[in-house]
């Protein structure tokens, strides 16, 4: 008999149908609510920094995969997702070429030169953040600022900023739900918990970083004597804890070193808040334990189910 | 809980597995019905693990159906039987279901006298245990829901095994012959249930079924209203539920450390198929000639759960159910479930001892694109993998040839089951990776 030319793959032969490139898809929609609120209150400003940053995320990819000669890999939308980051990461009035260079830190050193998506130690988006921070003080022309065209907001005082002068707060309320000031990512922890929210309820995000960095945090602020709210809800967390430190390349892949990941991100973020300038706390919190991240995984491996046991001795 | 108050899709289950489409609609209402024997069959030597059979006949014998062609003095072995009377024209070796070829009797069928018709009636009750141990013996029955271990060898132990557990979860999609088996057997289930405790000294018999079987649970229920030496336990619908050690820590809350006997363990876990393979034996002295296969797939005309003669080719299964084999380009043709089955390239391959289905998968359903990515370190396999291992790890190591590391990582844990690879976002062919690398880190 003729054979037919049949498909004999290796098994298993149903695959379920998410993929790298949805889930990306779905994280820069979960980003969507905050980013169109930094656009509300910043207007052209937020507009630019994302459109500088989506652009220099693309062109740094292309240029670096097409120098090392690997497959592109745009279609994954990882490099997409991480310049919409860098640019949530930004005051408005940073200096757009800030913004440019830190993008092309987040992809073109901390991804490609790791070895792609996958390979990279620590976070893109917020390593290029803070390398830009840390050579500020020897190439000035990153701390330059555009003048605002007049928006009050973007003039404001960062609520971090009045929160680490002992300064009058505006209303958690405020806070909680679009305040302009800060970072674009800042404006709103509301959309930020409805982008998480989101990411949860599509299975993309593990619940034990996001919940041990707050629970972490809201405890020591408490301990310490400071507002508990009020930290949780300025700067960073709420950005760093549903988005940053949730990023699959750069975190614990097991369960347990996922809580032990977060916790020590919260220790960390209460520290910088308390002892600290209050700058980036968040950022160097998770680019930290970034660096901790196998050891964290090899402290909390779980036993193969087939190890004996105690019990099964027992049992036996 | 009681029975009654039990859900669909509810029930108990283990630490990880995944929810995987079942597609068990195509054939679960549809009754066990009988598939013609092929015109010729090819009873491969070795259906079993442990030692390969001796041939017992020669090119040019008559055979009768359920004459015995094949055995071996090896204590981990099953003889095996013609299931179609004929003659022998060629002993041989033909392709397998593996993938390579295995020595085999080709028998050249006898349609007029290829019923088997049992010579008597036994009442397992005046039998002893050592009688029945010798039935299944002679029987050759091996594990039925894949694993093809000699049923006499796991129940032949030294010491009582206090309790026994038939699978019927049927955690793979599409299978329904236990399923069907269950509903339409119940009877002859218990019976050979109740042969199996015997031989193993068993005081208790524990049923798992998934809860989406509830009809089979509801039919076994009514039967077993007054016994106390049985228990049915619904099962979470999950996959691999059906896997022995799962199937053990579910029931009985025991660990199962790797290498320990079942009779350490203190339970048996027996396919519900092979239970009522036992209890024919028993009763009518009838040899393992014949099994419910679920053949099965979108683009099957007449899918169903067919009684199919060992040794009958897959061609001829395809054909006796509408599918003519020559229109199946771009198409996968599965022996066993979608998870852990292997895709067919040549259809002359019989069915054998452990083979539960035989699936016809059509192109859309096909991923013909293995192109994967590098790990993106989602941890998904790791929430996953029911052996609580690490499948990233494992198939990284294995991919960039670190064979030396993954004794570190338990490779010799890993069922197979191919979890990973179901969930993985990358596409990455986990299982694959790890299936490749044992022999080689077997070898260092």
């Amino acid at each position: 008999m003729r054979q037919p030319q049949l498909i004999a793959t290796p098994p298993p032969h149903l695959k379920r149908r998410e993929t790298v490139g949805g889930a990306m898809r779905d994280v820069i929609i979960a980003l969507l609510p905050v980013s169109l609120i930094s656009v509300y209150f910043f207007r052209g400003y937020a507009l630019m920094m994302i459109a500088v940053c989506l652009a220099t995320a693309v062109l740094t990819e292309w240029v670096f995969r097409r120098a090392m000669n690997k497959p592109l890999t745009l279609h994954d939308g990882s490099g997409i997702l991480t310049g919409l980051l860098v640019a949530l990461l930004f005051s408005p009035t940073t200096a757009p070429w800030t913004a440019a260079i830190a993008t092309f830190l987040a992809i073109g050193v901390a991804k490609e030169l790791m070895g792609g998506i996958g390979w990279n130690r620590f976070n893109p988006a917020l390593f290029g953040r803070v390398v830009v921070i840390l050579l500020a003080p020897v190439l000035p022309f990153l701390n330059q600022t555009i003048m605002p065209w007049g928006i009050d907001a973007v003039t404001s005082a960062t609520p971090l900023a009045l929160l680490g002068q002992g300064a009058t707060m505006p209303g958690s309320w405020e806070l909680f739900a679009a305040f302009p000031g800060g970072a674009l990512a800042e404006t709103s922890p509301l959309a930020l918990l409805v982008g998480g929210a989101y990411l949860l309820w599509r299975g993309h995000i593990n619940w034990r970083i996001p919940a041990s960095i707050l629970a972490t945090v809201f405890v020591l602020t408490l301990v310490f004597g400071a507002s508990p709210v009020q930290h949780i809800l300025t700067g960073g967390i709420m950005l760093g804890a549903l988005f940053m430190a949730t990023d699959w390349v750069t975190s614990p892949i097991n369960n347990r070193g996922k809580i032990v990941f977060g916790v020590a991100i919260g220790i960390l973020i209460v520290l910088f808040r308390l002892i600290l300038p209050p700058t980036e706390g968040v950022a160097f919190s998770i680019l930290i334990m970034n660096a901790f991240v196998p050891m964290i995984e090899n402290l909390t491996k779980r036993p193969s189910f087939s190890e004996p046991r105690d019990s099964s001795a027992a049992a036996g | 809980m009681e029975l009654k108050d039990i859900k669909e899709g509810e029930g108990k289950s283990f630490e990880g597995g995944a929810h995987v489409p079942h597609y068990k609609s195509f054939t679960d209402n549809i009754p066990i019905s009988r598939m013609a024997p092929p015109a010729e069959v090819i009873i491969p030597l070795q259906q079993h693990v442990g030692a390969s059979c001796d041939c017992l006949v020669e090119v040019g014998d008559k055979v009768e159906v359920g004459q015995k062609i094949g055995d071996s003095d090896a204590y981990i072995s099953a003889p095996i039987h013609a299931s179609v009377a004929g003659t022998v024209t060629a002993i041989e070796a033909r392709p397998h279901s593996d993938g390579g070829e295995m020595d085999s009797v080709v028998i050249e069928t006898d349609q007029e006298h290829s019923e088997f018709v049992p010579q008597e009636t036994r009442d397992p009750d005046e039998m002893s245990v050592d009688e029945l141990k010798e039935a299944i013996k002679e029987a050759g029955l091996a594990g039925m829901g894949g694993a093809a271990f000699p049923t006499y060898v796991n129940i032949n132990t030294d010491q009582p095994v206090d309790t026994l557990i038939l699978n019927g979860a049927e955690c793979e999609p599409f299978l329904t012959c236990d399923h069907r088996l269950m509903v339409e057997k119940a009877d002859e289930l218990i019976a050979g249930a109740e042969i199996l405790m015997r031989c193993i000294g068993a005081k208790k018999t524990y049923l798992g079924i998934e809860t989406n079987k509830m009809d089979a649970i509801e039919v076994l229920a009514t039967k077993l209203e007054d016994r106390d030496d049985f228990e049915i336990v619904p099962l979470a619908v999950k996959y691999p539920q059906g896997y022995k050690s799962y199937l053990i820590k579910t029931i009985t809350g025991r660990d199962v450390p790797r290498g320990a006997r079942s009779a350490a363990l203190g339970c048996i876990v027996r396919n519900v198929g092979t239970t009522f393979a036992a209890y024919e034996a028993v009763v009518y002295g009838k040899p393992f000639i014949e099994r419910i296969v679920t053949v099965s797939g979108p683009v099957v005309p007449e899918p169903g759960n067919y009684i199919v003669r060992l040794g009958t080719p897959a061609e001829h299964v395809l054909r006796e159910v509408g599918v003519d084999p020559d229109e199946l380009e771009g198409h996968k043709v599965i022996f066993g479930g979608p998870m852990t089955g292997l895709a067919q390239s040549d259809l002359r391959v019989p069915v054998v001892k452990n083979i539960t289905g035989v699936l016809v998968l059509p192109p859309d359903m096909v991923r013909e694109d293995v192109s994967y990515t590098d790990c993106v370190r989602c941890g998904l396999c790791v929430e996953r993998c029911p052996n609580w291992l690490y499948p990233n790890q494992l198939s990284i190591l294995a991919e960039h040839g670190i064979y030396e590391k993954l004794e570190d990582w338990d490779i010799w844990d890993c069922i197979e089951c191919g979890i990973c690879a179901y969930v993985c976002p990358a596409d990455r062919p986990i299982v694959h990776f790890i299936k490749r690398a044992k022999p080689i880190v077997d070898e260092m």
